[in-house]
């Protein structure tokens, strides 16, 4: 445990998916002695990156999980949270970003600010993040730091300034100058880890002193001493310090460094920015929400001695057994204590308290507010918030989007049956878009999510984890029913023949109801429906809505009045109302001019500005709305709501149609009716396979 | 609130009142004011009467990527929803986003000949015909009538509106009727001008043009500088 919170710092290191994101975390740890060798991103030794946990991510080269680690850097604590960069995993990165304090956003120094880049941006400023900026792979052909910083103002309007100049670019990429204390700084030795001081090259110390001005000027809009200093002319280091550290706090100012990672240039001196500049936990205002006091906010306090808050980010079942990633938010986290799961109502005991350095860790006796620790083998799911004194209190929820595409899946072996059991469990668990059921008429099963690539994840980690082959349906889309109209309703269920009867009639209207999936209104007077049966009229509808009777997909967006009905003395029961409910959703529903809702994605496509136009079409030709496009100086990008259905094999239609030099992001953005003609399509279809079914 | 009132209660209303029955389609309003003050804001506040309306608008920027104009949108109407207590408000916000299209031109890549092929372009392909066009960022400095001209008639063609901002700066000079420099000698080829100006609580709308009426209202009309929202003067 530490004493001193302002020595502790909690960031995220955030990118687009080649931009050398793990490498750079991969040398941070270097250099602040946590793993004592480098290995590099699909590295020739087979080992991979430290932080990519997951064998699939080190085949892919890619980051999917946020493994949680942290090390020392100057005195200081670093809890570094490693977030996912691609779109289909943005429930991972909204979930990082919530836990964060400041974060690192890496960019490329070739690619620039691409459209991930703008996806990632509107998060972090959603949750307020304050962040700096690292210029990666500087030493590439094609690097120019200097078009990124312009673009890190002119498409993400951020207040961008250059904090170093790179010593020589691409092959000649050899060190940096620091603004600040104007000096040249070297990497040296096999792996970088010696810095060398210098003076500034002779060529570049013009650049060097127009570009220290810049920043004095950004930075003094934010300490009026350093105002001062500037107009006397005697500035310090600290002041300018003092006045970037405030501007990255207020969301004001966004310092850049430069270097590569990969070649060990630059990454001690961006350690050095991540204490200076970026927040320590005691400067982030963080809200819970009072469970018993009708989810009232309330502003937590980062003090060891308050009641303990923390929250599950994220689980991890590991080598080591099921892990539970947890912010301390406050009080203090002791091993042995007992500890209270808001969500669940139940006491746990925390039986062993770990730090996590990817994939190993250290036991530790106790963790206080503000740091970022693991439990261990703890029932829970992510998003559980833990207290002390059995306190009901929430970290404000996470918003989970609904899945929107699903895929049946089948063992390819008998044997490994299980084993997808036991996968399916756990993704489930460690991901709350990730959802499995089995299908009752097929008997499939049906595993939903978030996009095609969410998906085919989840498939290959069931084969390299678990060892369970599966064999997979085509992709198909989750869609939903609603009803456009009011509609009454007066059924009447009996049943007397034979044995004791069942009588129950239930009478009232059906119409759209906008807040939610179910609402249902109880206006039944004196009783002509006997108050205990009510909860089964209720129980009778929300099971007919599971299955529309369009093409039986789920019903949504419907509220159901009850207002009149009639019950038995000895026939009524609440199996007899139960199916009245039923009875009268399926004389309802035709009359309630039923639809067909599908999932509409926001697609945005980038790309060279002559390809404007077949972005436009192939947008259009997939029954995409455009709304909105933007051009700059060779460069256009259109945005359009695209239904789901439509976007299977996109990806490769724009590879081949652009020559692969234009990309795309999707996010799921709202549900909405399918076109008449599809609708019927889509009946006839669902028609046909229950016919072929027998019933 | 219903959407229908919070119209008939919209400060839009005042300026409407002020500027004798509104803009008027085919007409042209600059809206001036120094950097930063919210020009644009003003316009998402004319845009959203509009659609809240259920009428169609365009909104084309030389300033912001249209992803940032659309979080723009969002973030004022979600305030406007909030203060107002709109009902329906996920009904609502669709329809808006349906009536909306944003274009963006960064990095002088703009030109009116351009504007105009898109606007046809979503009126004969999208069938889109807007009631107002917002152009935030136009280069008034380096205007010309020609141009101003050229603009109006898109304007009386749509048979729309057109809102446009224009940007002053600390030291430009006013002419005789109180005009600034960018919109100065423009004023025959401007219906209706605006000023925004900032003290340390609000930001005050005043008129300086009212199409050709001589004596120009004063107009009771403020920004609210934290929620951006328009509202009435007290």
């Amino acid at each position: 445990m530490f004493s001193d919170l302002s020595k502790v710092r909690n960031i995220g290191i955030s990118a687009h998916i080649d931009s050398g994101k793990t490498t750079l975390t991969e040398r941070i740890l270097f250099y602040t002695d946590r793993i004592r060798k480098i290995h590099d991103v699909k590295g020739k030794d087979g080992i991979g990156a430290t932080m990519d946990s997951m064998e699939l991510e080190r085949e892919r080269g890619i980051t999917i999980a946020s493994a949680a680690t942290y090390c020392q850097w100057d005195g200081h604590h670093i809890n570094i949270i490693d977030t996912p960069g691609h779109v289909d995993f943005t429930i991972e990165v909204e979930r990082s970003l919530r836990v964060l304090d400041g974060a690192v956003m890496v960019l490329c120094a070739v690619a620039g600010v691409q459209s991930q880049s703008l996806t990632v941006d509107r998060q972090m400023r959603r949750y307020k993040v304050p962040r700096l900026a690292f210029i990666n792979k500087a030493d590439r052909s094609g690097a120019n730091p200097y078009r990124v910083v312009e673009e890190l103002k002119e498409k993400l309007k951020l207040n961008a300034v250059l904090m170093q100049l790179p010593i020589g670019l691409e092959a000649d990429h050899i060190g940096v100058v620091d603004l600040v204390e104007m000096r040249a700084l070297y990497f040296e030795g096999d792996n970088g880890e010696t810095v060398r001081e210098d003076a500034i090259p002779e060529h570049m110390l013009d650049a060097a002193e127009e570009k220290r001005n810049e920043i004095i000027e950004a930075a003094s809009m934010f300490n009026d001493e350093l105002l001062e200093a500037a107009l006397e002319d005697n500035v310090t280091s600290e002041q300018i310090h003092a006045g970037v550290r405030r501007g990255v706090l207020d969301l004001g100012l966004t310092p850049v460094f430069v270097g590569s990672a990969y070649k060990n240039k630059g990454v001690q001196p961006l350690l050095d920015a991540v204490i200076r500049y970026l927040p320590d936990p005691t400067e982030i205002e963080n809200v819970a929400l009072d469970l018993d006091d009708n989810e009232r906010e309330f502003k937590v306090e980062v003090d060891p001695k308050q009641p303990l808050i923390a929250l599950a980010f994220k689980l991890d079942e590991g080598r080591f057994g099921q892990l539970t990633y947890v912010r301390i938010y406050q009080g203090t986290l002791k091993k042995g204590d007992t500890i209270f799961n808001s969500r669940m109502s139940r006491d746990i005991r925390v039986g062993r308290l770990v730090r996590m350095h990817a994939d190993e860790m250290e036991d530790i006796e106790s963790a206080a507010a503000g740091d970022i620790v693991a439990l261990f083998g703890i029932d829970c799911a992510t998003g559980d918030t833990f207290t002390a004194n059995r306190r009901a209190v929430a970290m404000s929820s996470i918003h989970v989007p609904e899945p929107v595409i699903h895929i049946a899946i089948k063992s390819k072996d008998r044997k490994t049956e299980g084993n997808v059991a036991k996968a399916l469990a756990r993704f489930v668990k460690e991901d709350p878009t990730f959802r499995t059921r089995v299908d009752e008429e097929s008997a499939e099963t049906i595993i939903s999510g978030m996009g095609e690539l969410h998906l085919d994840v989840y498939i290959e980690r069931m084969k390299r984890e678990y060892n369970a082959e599966v064999e997979t349906g085509q992709p198909q889309v989750a869609y939903r029913e609603a009803i456009s109209r009011r509609a009454e309703f007066d059924y009447t269920h009996k049943k007397q023949t034979g044995g004791s009867g069942q009588y129950g009639r239930v009478a009232g209207y059906v119409e759209p109801f906008d807040a939610g999936d179910f609402d249902f209104v109880n206006e039944i007077r004196g009783g002509v429906i006997p108050t205990e049966y009510i909860p089964a009229v209720e129980k009778g509808f929300r099971t007919a809505m599971d299955k529309g009777k369009l093409i039986g997909f789920p019903v949504t967006g419907l509220r159901v009045c009850i207002n009149d009905g009639a019950a038995h003395a000895v026939d009524s029961s609440d199996m007899a109302f139960q199916a009245a409910a039923r009875g009268a959703f399926n004389e309802v529903y035709n009359k309630s001019r039923p639809q067909i809702l599908e999932p509409i994605m926001r697609v945005a496509v980038e790309g060279p500005g002559e390809f404007q136009g077949a972005f436009v079409r192939s947008v259009m030709q997939r029954r995409g709305v455009i709304v909105g496009t933007t051009e700059s100086e060779g460069f256009v990008r259109v945005e359009a709501d695209v239904p789901l259905s439509m976007m299977f094999g996109y990806s490769t239609d724009l590879r081949s149609s652009t020559q692969g030099k234009a990309e795309y992001t999707m996010e799921f953005a709202k549900y909405a009716p399918v076109p008449a003609e599809i609708s019927e399509e889509l009946i006839k279809k669902f028609r046909t396979e229950t016919d072929s079914r027998g019933n | 609130m219903r959407r229908k009132e919070v119209n008939e209660r919209s400060p839009v209303r005042l300026l409407e009142a002020s500027i004798h029955g509104g803009l008027g389609a085919g007409n042209i309003a600059a809206v001036v004011a120094r950097h930063g003050v919210g020009k644009t804001a003003f316009l998402v506040g004319v845009a959203l009467d509009d659609l809240m309306r259920g009428r169609k608008v365009l909104h084309v920027s030389l300033e912001e990527p249209s992803e940032r104009v659309r979080s723009f949108y969002d973030e004022i109407f979600s305030d406007l929803a909030h203060e107002r207590e709109l009902e329906d408000v996920w009904r609502v916000r669709l329809e808006l986003e349906r009536n909306r299209r944003i274009h963006s031109y960064l990095d002088g890549t703009f030109s009116i000949a351009k504007l105009r092929d898109a606007i046809y372009m979503n009126r004969d392909h999208g069938d889109f015909h807007p009631v107002a066009i917002m152009l935030d960022g136009f280069p008034f400095a380096d205007t010309t009538v020609a141009e101003i001209d050229e603009l109006r008639a898109i304007a009386e063609e749509l048979d729309a509106e057109l809102w446009m901002t224009a940007v002053t700066h600390r030291d430009d000079e006013t002419d005789e009727n109180g005009l600034p420099a960018p919109v100065a000698g423009l004023a025959d080829r401007i219906d209706v001008i605006l000023q925004m100006a900032h003290d340390t609580k609000a930001v005050h709308i005043s008129l300086l043009k009212d199409h050709d009426n001589p004596d120009v209202p004063d107009l009771k009309l403020a920004l609210d500088p934290t929620t951006m929202l328009l509202r009435r003067e007290r």
